[in-house]
């Protein structure tokens, strides 16, 4: 049963040509195919949690002539969270879109989205990621523009350009790499890799790529119009997941494969950059005057606090210190996955309920829809770092692990970045539970509210108790 | 004597491809620029056959110069001059821009300068040639496109067709174009066949020299293309469901071939010895439909008449909940 691997990029491929054939069942057909990828997903982190990392040499080429497929605890556990946000947003998506043509429209681009951000995860080739970063992109553009107005137009296009900027400057970064090393295997460049001119030069290309659709501070100002924009479902994947792969591409090349080339001044930079990400979003989302766009500016601070876990960790020794630290990182990144796109699904929630997302006319807004205000109560509690959420564990852990580097100064950034996000929740929160009636007459949001509630649970409190299940798959995953 | 002749061929070319780069860059018209660029795309894929590189050459002249330059016109022709005006950029942006530009260029430079004495760099193209007797064809292009790496063409296609449901989603069916005149009409006549043709001539030569699905499948849309141009009007008459069919034919056979030869032998598209040629044909086939159709599409530039099952003024209500 090794091929799992293949079948969790095959499935959703086929579906979303099943979805252009057969429109008319096209729900039906990517609700099944997200829970049969949220299956998959569950087995092959048993397998490789039991079995170590997988590797599918695709067509029985050795790997360098031809693609590998693997799969390690790192990917493992980033693929499982993606297909349980991308199927909660599913089932989220079949109540939002009332509208039977936008339902048409929608899940084709969707099951294309799944399909990209599966193949990302599983790529163990550099020529191969940007093929997936480019399906990842077109996908979230597309899906960006589906709500019929002006701004989301404008922000997707400003999205796409921007995409295209920075999927050009990685594949400069990916033909350097192939000129110097002659394969692009990420395993067999992992063995080879040395510090030498070059390998920097094109380490510096393929980041730049990657910073510009993770969208690290200053190159984040196409984030906010897009996500805050875009339809509910497919806000929560764009901030959960389509950011986060970027990031996970940015990690695996520093940590994984490049390690004896990088300079720790490279990381230094990254960390500052991601400091002035945490500052900068938080105050942003602190200003906000939409709940969506909060929620946005909040992705590009907790997209920061990831970035301050490289310089840590380089200048961490090999072993417990550096798993510990890496592990952080890994639940830091999951939490905000779930909490996010919680965050998002709920905010649709409310928009959808009163036409608006106006932080300041939200009054009433905890009578009318409880179940909602709780959501993102939770996910807030899983932004913000309160026990038991994820965060709070993986927070504490960067701080620890900054003290262990000596690199004390990250740790005024986090409490600086902790209490901003406390005021901005708390400034949500304090309008939904003040007096008003701007909300409207109570309607049940049920199918919208549940799969929002499960993601919320899970960023608030299931990861938090779970999580030493995470630092046991590092250490036996031995990721680098 | 002959070098020093080509040696002057290839300096002019590169001079004219800089020049034409410059112009086209700095062209303030729109519709030339596009004219410009069409003719700097035929250019460079001369310069690809000079650096003996014939497969670029060809999908650089058909895809970068043809296809492209038809939809870049099309997409102008929809430019509808907006209200406001279009913000201008400060001197200080317009110079920030250059010098990183620039800064790029250098950087870019002096690391292919670097790249010149690497040794390991033709270390995958030796691998390449010595599996090719196991590959089912005999250009090594295809066995790397088709075989070797065709997980990155199944996903490539992929991106296709995305593209195109992306233009499907977001527009609507466009006015079709008058019917030609006589001379267009006369001239289609002719064309059309010889493009239908050389398309199949490409696909089946692709296995041995240059050629293959995606010059032959862009071929294929530009006959589609002229006709459509011409005034007949792709949209009408034509089975929905067969055009559904034909945008995923490639990318279906693809990945079903890709997933019975994982049941026989262990790993996705892991061709049978033996059979390796002739699965390549057949995928390659269905992908020259798929790409022609989406191509096509592209260039119609909305959907057809009743793409979407549900009426589409069912309810134009509903899309105010997304207005905020």
């Amino acid at each position: 049963m090794n091929n799992l691997i293949v079948w969790v990029i095959g499935i959703p491929l086929l579906a979303s040509l099943l979805t252009i054939i057969w429109p008319r069942r096209a729900n039906v057909i990517a609700l099944l195919t997200a829970l049969a990828c949220l299956l998959a997903s569950i087995l092959l982190t048993y397998q490789v949690h039991a079995g170590g990392p997988i590797t599918h040499a695709l067509g029985g080429w050795a790997s360098g002539l031809g693609i590998a497929l693997r799969i390690d605890a790192f990917s493992a556990l980033l693929l499982l969270m993606a297909m349980l946000v991308v199927s909660a947003a599913s089932f989220y998506a079949n109540a939002y879109f009332a509208d039977p043509l936008k339902q048409v429209r929608f899940w084709p681009l969707w099951l294309m989205l799944i399909v990209a951000i599966n193949s990302l995860l599983l790529s163990g080739d550099l020529f191969n990621l940007y093929v997936t970063l480019e399906l990842l992109g077109l996908s979230a553009v597309a899906l960006t523009a589906l709500s019929d107005n002006r701004a989301a137009l404008q922000a997707a296009i400003r999205y796409l350009s921007i995409g295209l900027l920075g999927s050009l400057v990685f594949l400069a970064g990916v033909a350097f790499i192939y000129a110097g090393y002659g394969t692009l295997d990420l395993l067999q460049l992992a063995e080879l890799a040395r510090p030498d001119a070059l390998t920097l030069v094109a380490l510096a290309l393929l980041s730049a790529g990657l910073l510009i659709k993770a969208a690290l501070f200053p190159m984040h100002f196409w984030l906010p119009a897009a996500h805050a924009s875009a339809p509910a479902p497919v806000s929560a994947a764009l901030s959960a997941l389509v950011v986060k792969v970027s990031v996970y591409i940015l990690v695996r090349l520093w940590l994984d494969v490049f390690d004896p080339a990088l300079s720790p001044a490279a990381t230094l930079l990254l960390g500052i950059l991601g400091g002035m990400a945490v500052i900068w979003g938080s105050w942003q989302a602190l200003l906000a005057q939409r709940l969506k766009l909060m929620a946005a500016y909040s992705t590009v601070a907790q997209l920061g606090y990831l970035f301050l876990f490289l310089p840590v960790i380089v200048a961490l020794p090999a072993g417990e210190l550096r798993d510990n630290a890496f592990g952080a990182l890994l639940l830091l990144a999951l939490t905000h996955g779930f909490a996010k796109s919680a965050l998002f699904l709920g905010a649709g929630v409310i928009q959808q309920q009163a036409g608006h997302d106006r932080i300041a006319d939200l009054g009433g807004t905890a009578r009318a829809l409880p179940l909602t205000t709780f959501i993102i109560a939770l996910a807030g509690i899983a932004l913000v770092g309160l026990p038991p959420s994820g965060t709070f564990l993986a927070k504490w852990q960067l701080i620890a692990s900054s003290i262990h580097s000596q690199q004390w100064w990250w740790i005024p950034v986090i409490a600086a970045g902790t209490l901003l996000a406390t005021a901005y929740l708390f400034r949500v929160l304090g309008h939904a539970f003040g007096p008003g009636d701007s909300v409207g007459k109570v309607v049940n949001w049920g199918r919208e509210e549940i799969p929002a509630l499960t993601l919320a649970l899970f960023a608030s409190v299931i990861l938090g108790l779970g999580s030493a299940g995470i630092w046991d798959l590092i250490v036996d995953g031995r990721i680098y | 004597m002959i070098d020093l002749l080509w040696l002057m061929v290839d300096a002019l070319l590169v001079t004219l491809l800089l020049i034409l780069g410059w112009i086209t860059c700095a062209s303030t018209d729109i519709k030339r620029g596009i004219t410009l660029f069409t003719a700097f795309g035929l250019l460079l894929a001369l310069i690809w056959a000079r650096l003996r590189a014939p497969d670029l050459a060809l999908a650089e002249a058909v895809i970068g110069a043809g296809i492209s330059g038809a939809l870049l016109l099309r997409a102008i022709n929809d430019h509808k001059p907006l209200g406001s005006s279009t913000p201008q950029r400060s001197a200080w942006m317009t110079w920030s821009i250059n010098l990183m530009a620039l800064a790029l260029f250098c950087v870019m430079s002096w690391s292919m300068w670097l790249t010149l004495d690497q040794v390991d760099s033709t270390r995958l193209s030796q691998l390449v040639l010595s599996q090719l007797d196991d590959s089912g064809v005999s250009n090594p292009v295809t066995a790397v496109l088709l075989n070797f790496r065709a997980y990155d063409t199944l996903l490539e296609l992929a991106v296709v067709l995305t593209a195109v449901l992306a233009i499907l989603a977001l527009s609507p069916m466009r006015s079709a174009f008058q019917p030609a005149g006589v001379l267009l009409t006369g001239m289609l006549r002719w064309l059309v066949p010889v493009l239908i043709v050389s398309a199949g001539y490409l696909l089946w030569v692709g296995a041995h020299a240059p050629g293959g699905a995606f010059q032959a499948g862009a071929m294929l849309a530009a006959a589609m293309i002229l006709l459509h141009q011409g005034g007949y009007h792709s949209g009408s008459g034509l089975n929905l469901m067969l055009l559904r069919v034909l945008l995923v034919i490639g990318i279906a056979l693809f990945v079903g071939i890709g997933l019975v030869m994982m049941l026989l032998n262990q790993s996705f598209l892991d061709y049978s010895p033996g059979w390796a040629g002739l699965l390549i044909l057949v995928i390659e086939t269905a992908a020259t439909v798929s790409i022609a159709a989406a191509l096509t599409l592209a260039f119609v530039g909305g959907r057809p008449d009743g793409w979407e099952p549900v009426t589409d003024s069912s309810n134009p209500s509903n899309s105010a909940e997304f207005n905020s």
